[in-house]
């Protein structure tokens, strides 16, 4: 029988770590961690992180699932790998914190994370076009801040935005896109039924 | 045809940034490789390949069906093998292709997604970055053979940055092509170019990735020190593989200099532009170097053609 996410009531639920384990990729490796700190020492941005890899999996371990969903860990990280390269034990540290990231944003722990904001115009993007379309993916994330905000890191960047449109590198008009949008976006979809499905399947059981 | 005669073929993922900030990876490449002997025809109708936030903004399936609808259609174009020179695809399309081959329950789930579109997979392809294949199919002794406009005195600090080396270049499924920490394969393609491999102790340091687009701020230090060191070490240029380093290392030099009180003005191309020019191509259209933002003496003395 698979394990329903904790509730919050409760600082520390083991139900959670067998939550990850069972759900997040990466995740039935965690019992491994001897706690060496060779991923937090690895890590480029380690200096940033509320807590780094190496505490972020002792807490998953405690059952701590507010703290660890609410880690600014999860929205550092550069996706270098170097944790997972590193991992005496050959955890991948890396997926499971990047699957952390995504569960944190469908359980609505990151609507206001800016990593998070970034990640929606992205997808945005990619579903309406079935590629990313640098500027607008850059213009629609500044501009998800308000309009002042998106006009202020507009400005900013301009000289980076001059010079790419002076090489050549900065595409003008309409957006590439796939041929067929459309079955793009109905696998898309599917995939996504099938994801909330298997995700529902599990909380029943 | 016997299946011991049958070659290899490369069906090429360009990638998004190949339409917009890395055009001149994307030229190179194609310029280089049929001179380096394979053969590729681009993958037809492509789609992005999830990215670092694909994951987080669209979840973890439709990212997988993402990288499955390339690889269906490349299956369609009886390839063997899919080619990019993309860190970023290469790190999702090949993650995503060996985790389908692993697991028939993924795979189901990805056929399932793709059936609303007539499309399948069946785990037939090899995912392979261009360097790798570089290194394992053509051999750095192609490479000088071809050679014909030696970069003579050209001082090259090669940085290869993270996903392209992590984490498979050193897995069996990966083409076992060099290590995680201390690659040494652009140093080769630089020295068999003609040109100095200087010596560049951060050459897989991160440059922050998708983080140096978001959030600046947090990851300028990091650039700051790959350009300290490749200035340091005397580097005419930062020769890379991947799309992002290049525009990161490049584009926030500016911001840098304000920011730290630096002077750097240091070129940063891809390994591929240098090999076009090596190998007598033109300098714009083949090798792209006019599409750098940072110029040096230089970078400007390359770009033209004898």
């Amino acid at each position: 029988m698979a394990t329903p996410l904790p509730d919050s009531s409760q600082k520390y639920d083991l139900g959670f770590a067998r939550w990850v384990y069972e759900n997040v990729k990466g995740g039935d490796q965690l019992s491994m961690c001897m706690q060496c700190g060779a991923c937090s020492g690895s890590c480029p941005i380690g200096t940033d992180m509320d807590h780094g890899p190496r505490k972020l999996i002792m807490m998953i371990r405690a059952g701590m699932k507010d703290t660890v969903l609410r880690s600014n860990t999860l929205w550092n990280c550069t996706s270098c790998y170097r944790c997972t390269v590193r991992c005496p034990r050959g955890i991948p540290v890396t997926s499971i914190v990047q699957g952390l990231a995504a569960k944190a944003v469908s359980l609505g722990y990151a609507d206001e994370v800016v990593t998070s904001r970034f990640a929606r115009s992205f997808w945005w993007s990619v579903t309406h076009f079935g590629r990313t379309d640098e500027r607008l993916v850059t213009a629609k994330f500044y501009f998800s801040f308000g309009l002042a905000e998106g006009i202020k890191r507009g400005l900013g960047n301009l000289k980076i935005a001059l010079d790419l449109i002076l090489k050549g590198r900065m595409h003008l008009g309409l957006p590439h896109k796939v041929s067929d949008t459309g079955g793009l976006q109905a696998i898309l979809e599917k995939a996504a039924e099938i994801e909330a499905r298997d995700q529902l399947g599990e909380d029943k059981s | 045809m016997n299946s011991k005669d049958a070659r290899k073929k490369y069906v090429y993922y360009p990638g998004c940034s190949s339409q917009g900030s890395s055009k001149h990876l994307d030229e190179s490449l194609r310029a280089i490789i049929p001179e380096l002997g394979l053969e590729m025809e681009e993958l037809d109708d492509w789609n992005c390949c999830g990215a670092s936030v694909g994951n987080i903004g669209g979840g973890p399936l439709p990212t997988t069906a993402l990288t499955g609808r390339n690889l269906a259609k490349a299956e369609t174009q009886h390839a063997t093998d899919v080619i990019t020179g993309c860190a970023a695809c290469y790190l999702n399309t090949h993650g995503a292709n060996e985790r389908i081959k692993a697991d028939v329950a993924l795979q189901n789930k990805v056929n399932e997604s793709l059936a609303v579109a007539d499309l399948s997979y069946e785990a037939s392809l090899q995912v392979r970055h261009a360097c790798e294949v570089i290194v394992n199919e053509v051999g750095i002794d192609k490479i000088k053979e071809r050679v014909t406009q030696p970069l003579d005195g050209l001082k090259v600090a090669g940085y290869v940055g993270c996903q392209t080396v992590r984490p498979f270049a050193n897995t069996e499924s990966g083409g076992n092509y060099d290590t995680f920490d201390d690659p040494e394969f652009l140093d080769q393609f630089a020295e068999a170019c003609g040109a100095e491999a200087v010596d560049f102790n951060v050459k897989t340091s991160c440059c922050g990735g998708s983080i140096s687009v978001i959030s600046p701020e947090k990851t300028l230090h990091l650039i700051k020190e790959i350009l300290q060191a490749a200035e340091d070490a005397g580097a005419d240029v930062i020769s890379t593989p991947c799309p992002l380093c290049q525009t990161n290392v490049e584009m926030y030099q500016a911001e840098i200099n304000k920011k730290f009180g630096t002077d750097f003005n240091l070129p940063v191309v891809f390994y591929s532009q240098l090999m076009a020019k090596a190998f007598g191509l033109d300098g714009r259209k083949d090798a792209g170097l006019h599409r750098n933002t940072v110029r040096s003496e230089k970078l400007d003395i390359l770009v033209q053609n004898a």
